[in-house]
């Protein structure tokens, strides 16, 4: 369970990202995050895993207050999250494999993790997270022979043989085709479903968010300006949090536009 | 997968999964690269006789010549501007000739440019035996056709520059997105006026900063040039090494450091602004 | 013509003059040049060489050519390929910590600053001169060939490892750290085996070039091929002259295919 009781964070510079957060979301659930782009849905969902902190309020996750964790709690704490982003984050030069193995290196003794030796177990680990995802074939290409597609289902591959219970998901289909945006959506579905992870996604797909998720938050300007289930959101919900048409910057205005 | 003979040879691993699926796993060639490259390594040892230890005791004679160099004869100054100049003149020459030579060369090897396979094995092989030959290789053998002095040196960065810019041009033009050049003809452009603007604007750049930065190269290639007789500062250092007036020669390196640091810093401004 | 389009005609930029400058500029340095060189053309000495030349290689001495002696064709570009080989692997070690201190994303741009001059220092400096200052060393012969090649491929090497160092995807170091990966973790499999690949591919083209490069070393006495080559030209064997040219052009020509394979099997990875 993630749990935010009034959680506030600003930027150095000053500028506030997320203002009074309160919010709860239960294992197993699939939540999209939507809104403009800026309106502090990625620093909402690095909060989580302490990639980002907070600077006032609580921010409970699985039972553990996120802000009292130090150094080799954090990365202990961070086993348990996957995260998933926009552009991969993979090693392309290396194989598929290679890149899910890193998810076990933590755990590996040193002169494993300096030799780069894995055992068959973790390889064995490794091969049926990429079974999971369906590109087990691929397991000994190296990455940058793949498309963006295959691609984030490697990385969805990584994620799953950490074997997490919440997946953190920063616009994980931005960069992909809307067939294939469709399929590492699916996965995410089944995922959520066959092994009950908590999924958390920010997405700039309307369309997608309604149709994949089963509850929306919206997000505007670092405050939720909606919670709710998916089927309920409305025109009006969506004008909300997006800003009524004649906000939205448009080509009349030029100096405007040019933002 | 397909079985090479190098599976035959080194087994697969297979890991079987839960569900029964198993997957192979070739057998790494790393262990087998690093093998080759350990004798490929001893094999160099013995045909050069290098011995690490002689570094150790030795190693000091590098430096006695080089702190014999400090401080640099000033004195010795008013020798080098002329040979210098030599230098300096040579690589302009030659790599501004070449360059231009480089450009037929480039277009006659480019397959988009000239649709004729033999013409344009013909000029890449060409190209690629002009590469080959070093440059102080040429300047030798040119010293013996035209004699010792700077026209020597001139035409070996020359033929240098030639090959070297033609073969990254056709490299370049080959690569160039032909959608706009079709897209001119259709408009109604003649080959030639459509080659005149859609490939020339996208490869001009990169000719003239290849070009930039193949003269870079020809200074600082240019002042050993005077080793075999073929011009420039190189005859000085050569001269003032063999008397062992190690003073000017730290001079002589001076002032071409100071060149070459000019020239790249005015050249590199130069292909900044083309890229 | 409306007030618009007027006004935006107006803003084209005018670039005559700094166009006419540097033609004026590059005229000038090209008259200065032509006039510094001095043109001679073929005389009857010269042309009556060039025709030898030509034969010589035309008609190469093919026994030389094949000769497996220390003193032959075939060993000394063996040695030459040594030379290059050694040279090769010693300065991309020692470009290795250079490339790192010369990276302002990993030290402080002082550091950074200097140790670029040094670079550059070294860079200046002839090949030769070195030749003739390791011979004092290690004696003349391809020891001190190999010590030249080292230090003379630093420069440009560790300039392409910089490259490398500072375009690295640092979105996989992000990822390994949302995995609870330790630096060293993050060192070891979030930036190795991005350098690995690119750093290899740098060092077989410098070893490309190197082996161009090693073929002068004789001139000065540092072992290879040079030496030989320089000797059958200053007593006119015009027929050794083609066979040591002959075994270059081909030896560097196939090194060059081979070279190109490997870099683009590391760059694209197919196999």
């Amino acid at each position: 369970m993630i749990e935010f009781i009034n959680v506030n964070k600003t930027y150095p510079n000053g500028v506030t990202a997320l203002k009074d957060i309160n919010l709860k979301i239960e294992q197993g659930e699939f939540v999209a995050i939507i809104g403009l782009s800026g309106a502090g849905k990625s620093t909402l969902i690095r909060c989580i895993n302490r990639m980002h902190d907070i600077n006032e309020g609580t921010l409970n996750v699985n039972g553990v207050d996120v802000s009292n964790l130090r150094g080799k709690q954090i990365r202990k704490f961070r086993r348990k999250i996957g995260m998933i982003f926009q552009s991969f984050n993979l090693v392309t030069r290396t194989s598929v494999i290679n890149n899910v193995l890193v998810s076990s290196v933590p755990e590996l003794p040193s002169w494993r993790k300096t030799l780069g030796l894995f055992p068959k177990d973790k390889k064995i680990a490794a091969l049926e997270a990429l079974d999971k995802v369906g590109i087990l074939d691929k397991a000994y290409n190296r990455v940058d022979q793949l498309s963006g597609g295959q691609q984030q289902r490697v990385a969805l591959a990584r994620t799953l043989a950490q074997n997490p219970s919440i997946i953190l998901a920063d616009e994980p289909v931005a960069s992909l085709d809307p067939v294939t945006a469709k399929v590492v959506m699916d996965d995410f579905k089944r995922i959520n479903q066959e092994m009950e992870m908590s999924i958390l996604i920010n997405i700039h797909h309307v369309e997608l968010a309604l149709e994949y998720a089963d509850r929306v938050i919206g997000i505007r300007k670092g405050e939720i300006v909606y919670d709710g289930k998916s089927e309920e959101v409305t025109q009006e919900v969506l004008d909300n949090i997006y800003g009524s048409v004649t906000e939205i910057p448009h080509m009349n205005n030029p100096e405007e536009a040019n933002v | 997968m397909k079985e090479t003979v190098y599976d035959r040879i080194f087994k697969p691993r297979s890991y079987t999964l839960e569900n029964g699926k198993t997957v192979k796993q070739r057998a790494s060639r790393t262990p087998l690269i690093l093998v080759m490259v350990f004798l490929a390594i001893y094999a160099s040892f013995q045909a050069t006789g290098v011995d690490l230890s002689l570094i150790l005791t030795r190693g000091n004679e590098f430096f006695v010549i080089i702190w014999s160099m400090f401080p640099p004869d000033f004195e010795f100054l008013p020798n080098i501007w002329k040979p210098l100049f030599d230098t300096i003149q040579m690589s302009f020459l030659g790599s501004l000739i070449g360059a231009l030579l480089a450009v037929p060369l480039a277009l006659l090897s480019s397959s988009n440019v000239i649709k004729n396979r033999f013409l344009n094995g013909f000029f890449k092989l060409f190209l690629s035996i002009l590469r080959t030959l070093p440059t102080l290789v040429l300047a030798l053998i040119f010293t013996f056709l035209f004699g010792l002095g700077t026209m020597a040196g001139t035409l070996a960065i020359l033929i240098f520059s030639a090959s070297y810019v033609g073969k990254l041009m056709y490299e370049h033009i080959e690569n160039v997105d032909m959608g706009a050049f079709e897209a001119q003809e259709s408009m109604g452009l003649s080959k030639i006026q459509a080659f005149r603007y859609a490939i020339v604007p996208e490869v001009l750049p990169t000719y003239l900063s290849v070009s930039l930065y193949a003269f870079e190269g020809n200074v600082r290639y240019a002042a050993i040039l005077g080793y075999v007789g073929a011009g420039g500062i190189g005859l000085v250092l050569n001269e003032r090494l063999g008397w062992r007036d190690y003073p000017s020669v730290g001079m002589v390196l001076l002032v071409l450091m100071v060149v070459v640091f000019i020239i790249e810093r005015v050249s590199e401004y130069f292909r900044r602004k083309l890229s | 013509m409306n007030e618009a389009i007027r006004a935006q005609m107006g803003k084209a930029p005018n670039r005559k003059l700094y166009f006419t400058t540097i033609i004026i500029i590059v005229l000038a340095l090209l008259i200065w040049s032509t006039l510094g060189v001095d043109i001679t053309g073929l005389d009857k000495k010269g042309t009556e060489l060039a025709v030898n030349i030509v034969k010589g290689i035309v008609a190469p001495d093919l026994e030389f050519l094949f000769d497996f002696s220390t003193q032959g064709v075939a060993y000394l570009l063996y040695q030459t390929i040594a030379i290059a080989f050694l040279g090769t692997i010693f300065g991309s070690i020692l470009a290795i910590p250079i490339s790192f201190l010369m990276a302002p994303t990993v030290v402080s741009a002082p550091v950074a600053y200097i140790t670029r001059l040094f670079v550059i220092f070294i860079r200046t400096i002839p090949s030769l001169v070195y030749g003739i200052m390791f011979i004092r060393v290690t004696g003349p012969g391809a020891y001190a060939g190999v010590l030249t090649m080292s230090i003379t491929s630093i420069g440009m090497i560790s300039r392409l490892y910089v490259d490398v160092i500072e375009n690295l995807d640092r979105g996989v170091l992000e990822a390994m750290t949302s995995m609870g990966c330790t630096t060293y973790e993050k060192i070891r499999y979030g930036i190795l085996p991005q350098l690995f690949s690119s750093f290899l591919s740098t060092t077989i083209y410098r070893f490309d070039m190197n082996l161009r490069d090693a073929t002068i070393l004789g001139l000065v006495g540092a072992g290879g091929i040079g030496a030989p080559l320089i000797f059958a030209m200053r007593s006119y064997r015009w027929n050794q002259v083609g066979a040591i040219l002959i075994g270059l052009v081909l030896l560097i020509l196939l090194v060059e295919v081979i070279s190109n394979k490997l870099r683009s099997r590391l760059v694209s990875g197919t196999n």
